[in-house]
């Protein structure tokens, strides 16, 4: 027995010796947790998801409240309204829904479905990624672009001019981010492997609709340079016009739509009724007054108003707000969706039509001004749901009129207000144009007084990549195609 | 074949094996180590029998012992020696009449025991009466300023939250600093399983809280990796090795004892308010502000209308912040029952720990069961073993910026009443002058944390003496725990206003089976030779997992189940598993027992690393000299000198699955809104993943830590004196860390080796018993650190990266070139520099170099720098200071501790002086200021700022939350803790069952000085990790203070 036992106790270590192989078999250390690889058809509903959330989150919070459609009355907005902005804000705009966010997975997408054979996948990736850098860049300027994305292949990222971003730059291997949509649009005209279906959230798989948003995203990026870049803005514009395939329907509208429930729910939805920030953004008294003296039907389809009257607040007042909360003027259903569904209007009908307005204008691309800028005050009203003879006469008591800048300024201001819930294209018009004229908000501080040109760097980048100037410029610098 | 052979060979020594096992006959002399001089009647006794003799008038004894045996000589006035027999025939005793014996039994790696003397390395041993009854339930607390290199910080006041705890400084980038913890031979899981966002979540307790202090023998400390080489990886950050309480020396008497202590718990801590001005800015009244930079009470209204329109006195609430927090008790019962001796034992462990915290959700309560026991069978064979039962249940609340209770209480106007104004409306809704917060007293009652962990630990122990010369032990270590949560955020929750229920069940297991086969020889080629060789092997495995049930948008108010959910898509699971095989060898010399040399060398292969590089050997040595015995230079002044030295490399493995890039469910926000994949989008469920933001890495290999370590031990006059003192200098490289990337790379963070980061410190003990007559005694226990770290190198062209955890945007804990670890990185307000010409804020003259720059618009700091580190965490030094007195039956222990520089990013200081509640902000109030700092002129010149500010925009603007206004220096005196006991005489309890009885009354953080901040700088939001230093609204700390009693039966 005591032989058994010694001979036991001596073989235990070769036992355990032997026994090594499969107990540290290299599955022990695949993660159970995580995929490892997935397919396009997950990725898209993140990419689409994520940049409707990144414009319509705290860019919008921002971009409104400068824009003085919405004022500050609480913790970061009220900040914002006083032109107070710094590197600590936008952090989870830049790194989790832009650039972590949208863009890398729009890249993956082009990964994925080009070995996989599927560029009706590829097509819808380089629209989207286009228009996520489009967000980036005219926030921020000078963004990483042509070497961006590429994970440890480059983990800081050089900085590229935002001329070359939208111009390219070959020189510096650049492609412009016009060359990237036709580029998607290139693909979507391809045999495709496989096709997206409701993994689409946008359109739900209908390619030539697609097609449509792509065109029109071109009209837009041509725009946003067109003060800078006339020339090549209305090269782009005049081949938009003669391709004749852009977005010509509201029910072509480039629209993310959330959901009812919660974590499904528009960003907007959230901050305006739900969430603990929910009394930051109240309407602000300058837009009413706007509205107001517009005599505009929009108004209360816009907005609420809970109480007798609109309860609002001046842009950078200081003081008591007003009482009790409950009665405060803020986004109604058009903007949020009665129950959060949104829709985030990213690419619009009536914005299309104010942009053919604006360059047949200043331009001179084809098409008559004031035709097209009644068909974006149509557009507009048609989704709010206002009945026709009342845009008539709207139209009719509105009609372009004056200078050419005073011209300008009606399809600006009108841009404006169908815009409104969209701060970002609000506050690129404004940079671009001046218009609406707006005065400075009470109190205002920031840098020097002055309304923000340009969101500054996150201060991350400034810790991790070198690339980026450190001090960065502060927010009254003015980005490259801000040449007003 | 072979198997005949080892047999045959297995049977040549059994014959031995009778002739072998009998007693040895040992003889000595026994002098007093002062003057050399005998000691006659000095009691010797083999330890846990009942065998013994006492020497004759010449100081001479004789006896015979088993082999193995430990000796126990005692004798009044002197220190009573232990000294392990092994196969010495004689032993000649010198006892010395110091403080403290020199020639201790210490526990080592691997529950070797040694004799202190032969250590080449610095170890510390704390024992039971400086742990039991210090009016703490957590053993890492009751440890705190006792132990030289090793830094010990309470995190908070709530009861059960965790505590962190380095040894000589941080030698890893991004794994567990903390040390490896052992309780009896138990490979202790000391984890902070944290399963929500340490910003705003409620901490949850190290693991080691699960032991109770009452039933712990003793705590033994090894510092260095050297020191504990022999566990392997886990072990580069020191051991913490817990002796419970066992029947070993009992004498074969069994004997029960119980230990009760009742303590009352009081906030401690809160800064001095300003008690002149009421809720508002600008000196206006403002309903609805945080502030108070209103109205003046004297000269103002006499009442004011609240935000629900009723009228309440205007009036200053001084103690409506203290007054909020209640008294919270802490009661500890233990009954421990042990019996029979060295061979045969069994003991057995009850106890209980009942805590209330300070405010109503918190709770800790403990229930301890554990047997124990060992018997040494006829055949040779010795089992031992011991089974622990833990059930701990903690009750928490949210804490942090946003939502939480003591998010708001920074936040308190000075004429807001809390105590005493409604919290709630009929429908459970809070009330408060804020509709975007809770009111603390809802919040601390409607978003709750709870706890359930069950845990069973124990080992299982069989040895066997082959032959007089070679052991075989196999021992198989188990420690397994389920962690029941809830957390509940009910309708109307800042954070949730839906409601969000989240049940979450995380279990975690780990199994170690160890072999040692120990082999010794008393003459090795020469005389006075002698050696021990322990080989060991090693199997690990530790798996956790965790599951979640997320409930969101929850449908009837107080009704606490998951299934009142509406939404459930954030629900999930996690599980973890890695294993790892190690093979270690140690050789032991000693020569006359004067000159020590130790060598030990362990091959690790784990499952974590990428095969090619999955198995990797360390090595370490140590030497120690007692010149004092070599040399005989005892003196009067100079009675016992050793010098030691080690050098020691441990190598570490990575977490698991750190190999691939994964995707993960996507979800985008945080709570100002945010979505969660799968999202229901019109009646159907839209899937999204996105990549994660960690790229993977399949060529990971080990890091490790090298460790240098010089020492010098010393007993001065008489041993009355008593020094230990240790150098080490650590260098930890090639750390597998995730190094930030530039987020436009669209991820986050690489997993890579990459870096050096250098400790260097200085530790130092000293002993004292300045005075000893009749029956009065003074003990002095000086214990001081000093340890300097520093990140040589991270990676190419990285300087900075943020260390992993959860962080605010803008203020992160992170490592920075030629910076000590953890600094922490955020925006600077810029200052005049005359290094770079072409730089913002040029001075040519120099005149104005390091001042603060001014808008001159705003007449506020000019826009910071974003990217520097504005605080340091790290102490320059620490020390504690003991003192006990004794007289007859009484003693009184009082430590003092002090933590020397080191700075505190504080929310709480930002919030209260930004908002106008503390004191300094009252003063003077209606005065303008100026904020310091100079102007630049248009010619590039600077002028000194001039522009005046009122108060409310002075204040606020010497910092808002992220900025180096809210970074404090963290120094603090502390007196730590005071316990006075009383011993009953012998003869007073003769009639009565007891054999032993004290009372005791016992204090801690009775009072703390810190001159650099105005509330208590010893506290971390974040929890017991990696990140420090940071106050991001938690709990204040907290005043102890109770009675005890100790029975013995």
């Amino acid at each position: 027995m005591k032989i058994i036992f010694r001979s036991v106790v001596l073989m235990l270590p070769l036992a355990f010796g032997l026994g090594c192989s499969n107990f540290l078999d290299e599955s022990i250390n695949v993660t159970p947790n995580n995929p490892t690889a997935v397919p396009p058809s997950v990725l898209l509903p993140t990419v689409e998801i994520g940049t409707a959330f990144a414009n319509a989150n705290e860019i919008n919070r921002f971009a409104s409240t400068i824009m003085q459609q919405t004022a500050g009355a609480a913790n970061s907005p009220a900040t914002y309204d006083v032109y107070q902005t710094n590197g600590a804000d936008f952090g989870n705009q830049w790194r989790f829904e832009l650039y972590g966010g949208a863009l890398v997975n729009a890249q993956k997408i082009i990964d994925i479905a080009s070995a996989s054979n599927s560029p009706a996948y590829t097509g819808i990736a380089k629209i989207m990624k286009a228009y996520a850098f489009s967000v980036a860049t005219d926030m921020w300027g000078d963004v990483p672009y042509s070497q961006a994305l590429q994970g440890e292949a480059n983990p800081q990222p050089r900085v590229d001019k935002q001329e070359d971003i939208y111009k390219g730059n070959t020189s510096q291997n650049i492609q412009s981010l016009f060359d990237l949509v036709r580029e998607g649009l290139a693909d979507l005209d391809k045999q495709s492997a496989t096709r997206p279906g409701n993994d689409d959230v946008i359109y739900r798989g209908d390619l030539a609709k697609w097609r449509r948003a792509g065109n029109t995203l071109l009209l837009k990026l041509a725009n946003t340079i067109s003060v800078k870049e006339p020339a090549l803005a209305k090269q782009v514009i005049d081949q938009v016009i003669a391709g004749n395939n852009f977005i010509r329907s509201n029910a072509d509208d480039f629209n993310v739509t959330f959901g009812a429930a919660v974590g499904s729910r528009d960003p907007r939805f959230e901050y305006t009724n739900i969430s603990s920030f929910k009394d930051d953004l109240i309407m602000s008294s300058r837009y009413l007054t706007l509205l107001q003296g517009l005599n505009d039907p929009r108004l209360p389809v816009f907005w609420t108003k809970p109480a007798a009257n609109y309860v609002t607040w001046d842009n950078g007042q200081s003081g008591a707000r007003p009482t009790p909360v409950t009665t405060w003027s803020r986004y109604n259903s058009y903007v949020t969706g009665a129950n959060g569904e949104g829709p985030v209007r990213l690419l619009t009908n009536f914005q299309r039509a104010f942009i053919l307005a604006e360059s047949a204008l200043m331009l001179g691309t084809a098409g008559d001004p004031q035709t097209l800028y009644a068909e974006g005050i149509r557009a507009s009203m048609t989704l709010a749901g206002i009945p026709t003879a009342q845009i008539d006469a709207y139209i009719t008591a509105n009609a372009l009129r004056g200078t050419q800048q005073e011209r300008l300024a009606q399809i600006i201001t009108q841009k404006y207000i169908a815009f409104t819930g969209n701060g970002l294209e609000l506050w690129n018009d404004w940079r671009r144009t001046g218009y609406p004229t707006q005065q400075p908000a009470q109190n205002a501080v920031g840098i020097d007084g002055t309304r923000p040109v340009r969101a500054v760097y996150v201060s991350f980048e400034n810790e991790r990549n070198t690339n980026f100037p450190n001090p960065a410029p502060q927010s009254n610098v003015k980005v490259w195609w801000d040449a007003n | 074949m072979r198997r005949i052979l080892l047999g045959s060979w297995l049977l040549s020594l059994l014959f031995c094996l009778p002739l072998l096992a009998q007693d040895v006959s040992i003889s000595g002399r026994v002098t007093s180590s002062d003057d050399g001089s005998a000691l006659p009647g000095v009691s010797i006794q083999v330890k846990g029998t009942t065998r013994g003799a006492t020497t004759d008038a010449q100081g001479q004894y004789r006896l015979s012992v088993p082999a193995n045996s430990r000796l126990v000589f005692s004798y009044i006035g002197f220190e009573t020696q232990e000294i392990l027999v092994g196969n010495q025939t004689t032993i000649d005793v010198k006892l010395s009449s110091g403080t403290q014996s020199l020639n201790e039994i210490v526990v080592t790696a691997q529950g070797i025991e040694r004799d202190k003397r032969s250590l080449g390395y610095s170890t510390q041993e704390v024992g039971a009466s400086m742990i039991a009854q210090k009016s703490e339930p957590n053993l890492l607390n009751a440890l705190q300023g006792k132990l030289a290199g090793v830094q010990i910080s309470g995190q908070s006041g709530a009861p059960g939250a965790s505590t962190n705890i380095n040894i000589r400084g941080i030698t890893s980038f991004n794994g567990s600093n903390q040390p490896l913890i052992v309780v009896d031979g138990i490979i202790f899981s000391n984890d902070v399983n944290v399963s929500g966002n340490t910003l705003f979540q409620a901490q949850s307790a190290n693991r080691l809280a699960d032991v109770n202090p009452e039933n712990i023998e003793s705590v033994n400390v090894l510092k260095g990796p050297a020191a504990a080489v022999l566990y392997g990886s886990r072990a580069s950050a020191g051991a913490i090795i817990i002796t419970t309480k066992n029947g070993r020396n009992q004498n074969n008497k069994t004997e029960v004892t119980v230990n009760s202590s009742y303590n009352v718990q009081n906030v401690y801590g809160l800064p001095r308010f300003q008690n002149d001005y009421g809720q508002g800015t600008n000196n206006l009244y403002v309903n609805n502000t945080t502030a108070s930079w209103g109205l003046p009470f004297v000269g103002g209204p006499t009442s004011i209308t609240n935000l629900q329109g009723e009228t309440r006195p205007y009036q200053a609430y001084p103690n409506n912040v203290r007054d909020f927090y209640q008294q919270g008790s802490i009661f500890q019962n233990t009954a421990n029952i042990a019996g029979g001796d060295a061979n045969r034992n069994f003991s057995l462990s009850f106890g209980n720990t009942t805590q209330k915290g300070i405010v109503p959700t918190f709770k800790f309560n403990r229930t301890n069961v554990q047997v124990g026991g060992e018997s040494k069978l006829n055949n040779g064979i010795k089992v031992s073993g011991t089974a622990s039962y833990v059930q701990t249940v903690q009750g928490g609340t949210a804490l942090g910026n946003g939502g939480s209770a003591f998010g708001q209480l920074t936040r308190i106007p000075r004429s807001y009443d809390l105590v005493n104004e409604p919290f709630q409306d009929a429908n459970g809704q809070s009330i408060y002058f804020l509709t975007t917060a809770n009111n603390p007293n809802w919040a601390v009652r409607n978003l709750t944390l709870n706890s359930q962990v069950d845990r069973f630990f124990g080992n299982f122990t069989v040895g066997y003496d082959v032959t007089k010369w070679l052991n075989v032990t196999y021992r198989v270590t188990g420690d397994t725990y389920t962690d029941r949560r809830k957390n509940v955020n009910n309708i109307g929750a800042a954070r949730a206003p839906q409601g969000e229920i989240i049940q979450d069940q995380f279990f975690r297991s780990e199994l170690n089976g160890d072999l040692l086969v120990n082999a010794k020889a008393d003459k090795l080629f020469i005389e006075g030779l002698s050696g021990n060789l322990l080989l060991g092997n090693n199997i690990n495995q530790r798996q956790s997992q965790s599951q979640s049930v997320y409930a969101q948008q929850l449908t009837i108010p107080g009704f606490s189940n998951v299934s009142n959910g509406s939404v459930f898509t954030s629900s999930g699971e996690s599980s973890l598993t890695r294993r790892l095989v190690g093979y270690y060898a140690q050789a032991s010399l000693s020569y006359n027992n004067y000159l020590f040399l130790e060598l030990t060398g362990r091959a690790d292969r784990s499952s974590t690393l990428p095969r090619a590089n999955n198995t990797y050997f360390y090595p370490s040595a140590s030497v120690s000299f007692v010149p004092t015995d070599a040399f005989k230079l005892q003196s009067d002044i100079l009675s016992y000198a050793k010098v030691r030295a080690s050098i020691a490399k441990v190598g570490r493995d990575a977490d698991p699955y750190l190999l691939n890039s994964v995707f993960a469910q996507a979800s985008f926000g945080n709570n100002l809104a945010s979505v969660a994949f799968p999202l229901s989008i019109g009646g159907s469920s839209v899937p999204g993943f996105a990549i994660g933001g960690r790229i993977g890495n399949n060529g990971l290999t080990p890091e490790f830590v090298t460790s240098q370590e010089v020492g010098l031990n010393l007993g001065l006059f008489k041993n009355k004196v008593s020094i230990d003192a240790a150098y080490f200098f650590t260098s930890s490289t090639n750390q597998i860390f995730n190094v930030a990337v530039s987020p436009s790379s669209g991820y986050d963070t690489r997993t890579t080796n990459v870096g050096e980061l250098q400790n260097r410190g200085l530790e130092l003990t000293l002993n004292a018993t300045p005075v000893r007559a009749s029956g009065f005694r003074w003990d002095v226990t000086l214990n001081f650190t000093r340890i300097r770290n520093k990140v040589v190198s991270i990676a190419p062209g990285v300087t900075q990266s943020g260390i992993t955890g959860n962080g605010f945007i803008g203020i992160t804990s992170s490592i920075v070139e030629g910076q000590p670890y953890g600094v922490i990185v955020s925006t600077a307000n810029p200052r005049v520099q005359n290094t770079n010409p072409n730089g913002q804020y040029y001075d040519a003259t120099g005149q104005f170099v390091g001042q603060y720059v001014i808008n001159p618009t705003t007449g506020q700091f000019a826009p910071g720098l974003a990217g520097q580190v504005i605080a340091n965490p790290n102490p320059n030094w620490t020390a504690g200071l003991n003192n006990t007195f004794s007289y007859k039956g009484f003693s009184l222990q009082a430590l003092v501790d002090t933590r020397q520089g080191g700075q505190l990013f504080s929310f709480s200081a930002a919030d209260y002086r930004s908002g106008g509640s503390l004191y300094v902000t009252g003063i003077d109030r209606d005065q303008p200021r100026i904020l310091p700092g100079v102007i630049q002129n248009s010619d590039g010149t600077f002028r000194p700022n001039n522009i005046q500010l009122p108060a409310q925009t002075y204040w606020a603007g010497l910092g808002g939350l992220a900025s180096e206004g809210a970074v404090f220096d963290a120094t603090v005196y502390r007196l730590r803790e005071v316990s006075f006991n009383y011993t009953f005489p012998k003869e007073w309890l003769s009639r009565t069952p007891l054999g032993a009885a004290s009372i005791g009354i016992t204090g801690r953080n009775l009072y703390f000085f810190a001159p650099g901040f105005f509330a208590d700088p010893e506290v971390n939001t974040q929890g017991a990790g990696n990140i420090q230093g940071l106050d991001l609204n938690g709990p204040p700390n907290t005043r102890n203070y109770g009675v005890n009693l100790r029975l013995t039966f």
